[in-house]
């Protein structure tokens, strides 16, 4: 009986949590994303272009992470988000990544300050290039005769 | 606080519940290798509800888990009555199953003018609750914290009543307790339900944390951990999955020891716990001693104050 009311009591908590229903729409982001290695082995430069979704602005002024997860070990691998800087390109940030190994990771891009928002980005991180992580296989290499 | 003590905290929460959700089969005796399955449902049908439906987060969490409950009572109906490590596979071969199924799964709105939905192996991204609502990241994690100490509570009224006994009675031997009386089908089922529901509400926490979920975030590696978390916390206590959630990623993850050698570290420890400690570093025994020796520390104090009470 003790067991049943606790059960409820959770329920009911589950229940009431977050009763605002998510009908408002925040701002929305839309996130460009090139890495590529740096001198450090496993280390990427990444450059992250800034447009607001529904307008196609740059967005300037953003206090903007990185940070990185493997979503074949997802939470496993707790990447330490870096700060993102801004270049002399508006709306252009620049961010330095540091990963455990290659293979493909998903980016999340966290704005915060004006604009509240989260971007995510898969991505294959090999040796020596990175590539979209939904488009399989390496990219071919230049052809030669 | 840091971003990235919160991230590690929200992590550690979250999987608790997975890690919870093996320890319930573990208690009834079955080892399950399926359990992503039903946190994968959870996130599914939790992000579903409020990314699409608009539904309030606790409604969607609550009905993340009611689905994953449904699926695991459903599926322990048949599989239940297998054993050992025909269970086992059978919960994987489910588990990859229910991945698969998710990767053929589209289920896409118009909002906004952007669709948002479930789109096969691309995942399901755009589960904004908390950027739409200003959710920040450490109201979040008190949220995942408040979930996982009421799960914990429910835990131990549950060693204290007669459902926890007859889910070790069972774990402990089968035969036996259906033997004394014990419905021991169904009472598996029961464990399998709850055991869903706890995944079902840790995928629900994890989609809105992460804000998108995709099919191959939910492979064997995630069953597989979830299930070495209780091995090596022990099965005596549900803070022992706790444990196991706190040594891999508070220690070993987060302080970077290891760094890429993490996993070699992970797979020895659980193989070197599972000849040493076969039910973990918190089995019966020890958490048995440590009651013990709670008492024999609190009791000198409580004897005192009940002589005080008694004197005039």
């Amino acid at each position: 009986m003790r067991l049943a009311s606790s059960l409820g009591c959770i329920a009911a908590a589950l229940m009431t949590t977050g009763v605002v229903s998510s009908d408002a729409a925040g701002p929305r982001v839309k996130a460009d994303v090139s890495c590529r290695p740096a001198a450090e082995k496993l280390q990427y430069d990444c450059a992250i272009k800034l447009t607001d979704a529904r307008t196609s602005e740059t967005v300037t002024g953003a206090e903007l992470t990185v940070g990185a997860d493997m979503p074949s070990m997802p939470m496993a691998h707790n990447v330490r988000p870096a700060k993102a800087t801004a270049t002399t390109e508006p709306g252009t940030y620049h961010a330095r990544i540091q990963l455990e190994m290659h293979g493909d990771w998903v980016l999340r891009l966290d704005l915060a300050g004006h604009i509240r928002d989260r971007v995510v980005k898969s991505l294959r991180f090999e040796d020596d290039l990175v590539i979209d992580a939904r488009k399989p296989g390496r990219p071919s290499p230049p052809h030669k005769h | 606080m840091d971003d990235y003590l919160i991230g590690v905290l929200s992590n550690i929460g979250v999987i608790s519940f997975i890690a919870l959700s093996a320890y319930v089969l573990l208690l009834t005796g079955e080892i399950s290798f399926g359990q992503q399955a039903f946190f994968a449902i959870g996130a599914y049908a939790s992000g579903i509800a409020t990314a699409l439906w608009h539904w309030p987060l606790g409604a969607g969490l609550a009905w993340g888990g009611a689905v994953a409950a449904a699926a695991a009572a459903l599926l322990g109906v048949p599989t239940l009555r297998l054993h050992g490590l025909y269970f086992a596979v059978a919960t994987l071969a489910f588990a990859e199953m229910v991945r698969l199924l998710f990767e053929l799964f589209h289920y896409q709105v118009l909002i906004n003018g952007e669709l948002v939905g479930p789109n096969g192996a691309e995942g399901f991204r755009n589960i904004r609750y908390i950027f739409d609502n200003n959710i920040g990241s450490t109201e979040f994690l008190v949220l995942v914290y408040v979930l996982l100490s009421a799960t914990l509570l429910g835990f131990s009224l549950l060693e204290r009543s007669r459902l926890g006994v007859i889910f070790r009675m069972t774990g402990e031997d089968d035969v036996l307790a259906e033997l004394s009386g014990v419905a021991v089908a169904r009472y598996k089922v029961l464990a399998a339900g709850i055991a869903g529901a706890l995944a079902g509400i840790g995928g629900g926490l994890y989609a809105h944390l992460t804000t998108y979920v995709e099919p191959r975030i939910f492979d064997v590696m995630l069953g597989v951990h979830s299930l070495a978390y209780g091995l090596i916390g022990g099965l005596g206590t549900a803070l022992g999955p706790l444990v196991g959630v706190l040594i891999d990623i508070g220690v070993l993850e987060s302080t970077r020891w290891f760094a890429g050698y993490r996993m070699v570290v992970f797979g020895g420890l659980v193989a070197v716990l599972l000849i040493v400690r076969p039910r973990g570093l918190f089995d019966e025994a020890a958490v048995r001693n440590i009651s013990r020796a709670w008492r024999r520390i609190s009791s000198p104090k409580r004897r005192l104050s009940q002589t005080q009470r008694k004197a005039p």
